[in-house]
This record gives C-alpha cells, sequence and structure tokens, in this order.
C-alpha cells in the first residue's frame, strides 16, 4: 500500500514538473473562475445583508424613539392593531434584536455601530401588509404612523427593495455567468493538460498495461493531478478573495457614513465558508476534467 | 497452458490476420513463430496477452478461455505473461534498475521485495553492476537485457517476445537466446515470433509457421524453411 502511495504522489509531482506551464495555466484559470464564484457568492450576502431588515414580507418599519415606555410602546400597538384591514401581522423588535440588526447592517461603519447600545438605539415595529395591499394605501399608512408620539422614523421597503433587487439580480447573474464559463474553460484546461500529461507518458502507461497495472492504478496519478489543480486554484482564489474582502471591509469603512455600503461588508464568517465551497468547486471540477481525460485517453 | 482454437482475427474485409488458427503449447515449451511480415505473427502474440481480441475462436492461457475475460481480471492475467519486443519499450528517462523495478512496483510490490529481486534478475541477465545507466548509456543487447529482466522479473508463466533479436547483430542475438533458453528452463513458456533464420535452425525447438494468417507448418525441433 505504501509503495503504491508513494509511487503515485510520484508519478502525480513528475507530471507537474514535465508540465509546468500547461499546469500553471489550468491553474490560474481555475483560480480566476473560482474567485469568480466566490465574489458572487460574497456580492449576493452583502444585498442579502442589505435586505436583512426586510426578511419575512416586511414592507414598512416603524422606527420608535429608545427608551419609550410600555404605554407610548401600546399607543402604537393600538393603532397598528386598527389598521388590520390593510396590517396582516406585525412584530416588535426590541432594543437587543435591534442592535442585533444592526450588527449586519452598518458592519462596514464601526464608527455608528461603536455608537450604539442598548440605551439608545431605536426599536422597531416590522409590518408585513395584507396581501393584495396597494402601495398607495401603505404610502398613507406610514403617513399616519409618522404621526404617532414617539415614532422617530418610518421606512417603505418598495423603494429600497425594488433598487437592491435590482442590483442583485444584475450582479449575480452576470458574475455567475461569467464564473461559469471560466469554470468550464477550467475544466476544459484541465481536461487538456491531462490529456497532455498522458499523451507524453504513453509509452510508460502502455508498458504498464503489459506488466499488469490495473486500470485505476493508472488512472490515479492522473486523476490526483487534476484535482490538484483544482485544489490549488482554489487555494490560491481563497487568498483572492480574502485579500479582496479585507480591502473591500476597509474601503467601506472609509466610506461616508450612511452611505448605505455599510451592509454590503460580510460577517460572521461567512467569508470563510465561501472559501471551503470554492475549495471544493475547484476539487471538483478537478476531478471531473482529469476523470473524462484519463477515462477517455488511457486507451494507449 | 496455452491453446487456440479456430482464431480468426481481421482487420478489414481484405485484411485477415489470422484464419481458423489452432494449436496447443504445454508449460515449459519453447516455440518459434516464424513466417513473412504480415504472416500474423505479431497479432497471435497480441490475441495471447489480450491486447488484441479475434472475431471466432477461443483463446486459453493456464486453463481460461481469454477472449472472453471481464476487462478487469485482463491486469491479473498479464501479470503471469512477460513481454519483449524489437524496441526494447524502456522508459528512456529511468535507470537500469527502475525500468526493471518498474514492473513490480505498478502491480503492487513491496520495496523491500523490490530491492531484493530485481538485482538477482539483473545478474541473471548479466547486468550487474549497471543498474545505475541509463538506457541510452546501453548497447542495443544491453537493452534488450533490461527488458528480458523487466519481462521476467515477476517470474511469469508465459514470456512471448515479439522479434527480439531483430534490432541485433547476430553475436549479441545469441546471447539474447541463450538467456531466453535459460528462463526456458526454469519452467517458463516461451513464444517468440522471429525472422532470425540461423538462430531457429540453431536451436532447433518447435516451429509453428504462419502465411498470411494461416498455420501451415507447425514442427517438433523444426527449422526455419
Amino acid at each position: 500500500m505504501l509503495s503504491r502511495l508513494r509511487y503515485i504522489f510520484r508519478e502525480t509531482f513528475d507530471s507537474f514538473r514535465r508540465n509546468a506551464t500547461l499546469t500553471m495555466a489550468a491553474i490560474i484559470t481555475a483560480a480566476i473562475s473560482l474567485l469568480g464564484v466566490g465574489l458572487t457568492l460574497l456580492s449576493q450576502q452583502g444585498f442579502d445583508n442589505l435586505l436583512s431588515k426586510w426578511e419575512g414580507g416586511v414592507e414598512m418599519i416603524i422606527f420608535v424613539n429608545a427608551g419609550a415606555s410600555a404605554d407610548q410602546l401600546g399607543v402604537i400597538d393600538t393603532a397598528l392593531g386598527n389598521a388590520g384591514t390593510f396590517v396582516e401581522e406585525f412584530t416588535y423588535c426590541d432594543a437587543v434584536c435591534s442592535l442585533n440588526e444592526a450588527q449586519i447592517v452598518l458592519a462596514g461603519e464601526p464608527g455608528t455601530l461603536a455608537l450604539l447600545d442598548l440605551n439608545n438605539i431605536p426599536t422597531q415595529y416590522k409590518v408585513v401588509p395584507t396581501e393584495g395591499t396597494d402601495v398607495e394605501l401603505l404610502r398613507q399608512l406610514e403617513g399616519a404612523f409618522a404621526e404617532l408620539p414617539n415614532v422617530f422614523n418610518v421606512q417603505f421597503a418598495e423603494d429600497q427593495i425594488s433598487l437592491i433587487g435590482q442590483l442583485q439580480d444584475f450582479f449575480g447573474f452576470r458574475l455567475l455567468l461569467l464564473s461559469i464559463f471560466l469554470l468550464l474553460a477550467a475544466i476544459l484546461l484541465i481536461w487538456n493538460t491531462v490529456r497532455t500529461a498522458i499523451f507524453a507518458r504513453r509509452r510508460e502507461i502502455e508498458v504498464m498495461k503489459l506488466v499488469g497495472a490495473t486500470d485505476w492504478f493508472i488512472r490515479v496519478p492522473f486523476m490526483l493531478e487534476g484535482l490538484l489543480h483544482g485544489i490549488i486554484g482554489g487555494v490560491l482564489a481563497s487568498g483572492g478573495l480574502w485579500a479582496w474582502n479585507s480591502q473591500w471591509t476597509s474601503g467601506v469603512g472609509e466610506f461616508p457614513e450612511g452611505s448605505g455600503f455599510a451592509a454590503l461588508v460580510v460577517t460572521d464568517g461567512y467569508d470563510k465558508q465561501v472559501m471551503l465551497i470554492m475549495l471544493i468547486i475547484g476539487a471538483a471540477a478537478g476531478a471531473i476534467g482529469s476523470g473524462i481525460a484519463a477515462s477517455r485517453f488511457l486507451d494507449v | 497452458m496455452i491453446r487456440l482454437e479456430n482464431v480468426t482475427k481481421s482487420y478489414s474485409a481484405d485484411v485477415v490476420a489470422l484464419r481458423d488458427a489452432g494449436f496447443d503449447i504445454a508449460k515449459g515449451e519453447f516455440v518459434f513463430l516464424v513466417g513473412p511480415s504480415g504472416s500474423g505473427k505479431s497479432t497471435l502474440l497480441r490475441m495471447l496477452n489480450r491486447q488484441d481480441r479475434p472475431e471466432r475462436g477461443a483463446v486459453w492461457v493456464a486453463g481460461r478461455n481469454i477472449v472472453d475475460m471481464p476487462p478487469g481480471r485482463v491486469p491479473h492475467l498479464r501479470r503471469n505473461i512477460g513481454n519483449i519486443f524489437q524496441d526494447y519499450k524502456l522508459l528512456l528517462e529511468k535507470t537500469v534498475f527502475e525500468n526493471v523495478a518498474f514492473a513490480q512496483e505498478v502491480i503492487g510490490r513491496p520495496k523491500h521485495v523490490i530491492k531484493q529481486q530485481v538485482p538477482a534478475v539483473l545478474e541473471l541477465v548479466g547486468l550487474a553492476g549497471k543498474e545505475d545507466r541509463l538506457p541510452h548509456q546501453l548497447s542495443g543487447g544491453e537493452q534488450q537485457r533490461v527488458s528480458v529482466a523487466r519481462a521476467f522479473v515477476n517470474r511469469p508463466l508465459i514470456l512471448l517476445a515479439d522479434e527480439p533479436t531483430g534490432n541485433l547483430d547476430p553475436a549479441t542475438g545469441e546471447g539474447i537466446m541463450r538467456l531466453l533458453d535459460r528462463i526456458n528452463k526454469t519452467g517458463t513458456t516461451v513464444v517468440m515470433a522471429t525472422h532470425d533464420q540461423r538462430i531457429v535452425n540453431t536451436m532447433r525447438k518447435r516451429v509453428i509457421q504462419l502465411d498470411r494468417g494461416v498455420i501451415v507448418r507447425d514442427q517438433a525441433r523444426g527449422v526455419y524453411e
């Protein structure tokens, strides 16, 4: 077993050395395509962050001044209850809930975030309208709720959601399409690299077959080679993504407060998850490309 | 050890490589396949290690009909068959030792076995002390000896040799034949395709003659003709 493993790794790295230029081309293409996939996922997460406060069909948020008493909140509760024809449900997001949300939405504005605490953060009523309630009616409701005591601000989702949604679709679709094309190119390059490696070693393969090596024994170093192309591409792409995300995070911190980009900063280790996904996709692409080539061209 | 039954193989409608070929070869026999170029000698050898399959007929090797052998079993069959070629088929960037060890390595022999068996077989073929040479640093005869060592290192039941002396001068060719004879005396069945009249006539082994895919003569202790 040990001698077989030694053989497999030796042959794999020999092949890397012999096919250095093609190997590098395959790895770089894989890295760029995987970086594209990673950036797509990161940007989608950024847009999701922007939209997080509107999750669950929430169309309107009533921000209430910090420190509003239970009686004052009761007035708002009653007003929302009375608007039952137009309001299907509403939930109150208290100071803890609002602070948690701010951690996401203001991730890119650490200065603002540092100023917020449980005593000064505005709490929120998140309002889900009844189905079929038209925009004009909601705007009238917005105006009515803004007049209530202790209401700090009323935000209406339609404008933000449609703009963010459009941006998300625009960037997401095009980046994903580009990534898929690049990934296909990477698979083809890995396929071609492995095919070239097989061609360069056709004499060895012929001898191996004649002395009784199994097809799998012959295939494995080539498949491992392709797998490594994908994994190394994934590692390089992860490095690129880390660099990009670091630059982006520090860059957004320098944008003017309230510019709206703060939520685009990805938090909670999501970037690490994306790196893992890129490694898995890279390994899969390498395995597919080399697996097809090894099966197709080993009949020498 | 080997039996062919009505084996027919054609490469196209006009080119019939073997036609109803049949014979038996017993364990430990030494058999020459003779005949002009294109008579079907190499095709016959290719049938015996399942590099090729007939359209019709059966090929029995060590008690098994290998024509319908599942592909997964073929490597195990080939571990019992050594192959020697006119052009040696050595791996040019590997040393003598590595070329021979390669045949053991790819079937998963442990390193300590390789270290023990490769020098022994190199000694047998007269290449002791040349383990670290590369093929281009050897003469043609020495390269063929490496090829014989590689074919024999796994102690096969059968040795197939396709014109092993074709690229060698007569004296060197005789050396290779002495080696094959020695291997044959260990009990290994040897089947050798050749054009070399002198060798066939000197060795006086069984001769199977082919002509345009047909066996026209099968003679014990035969000569070339």
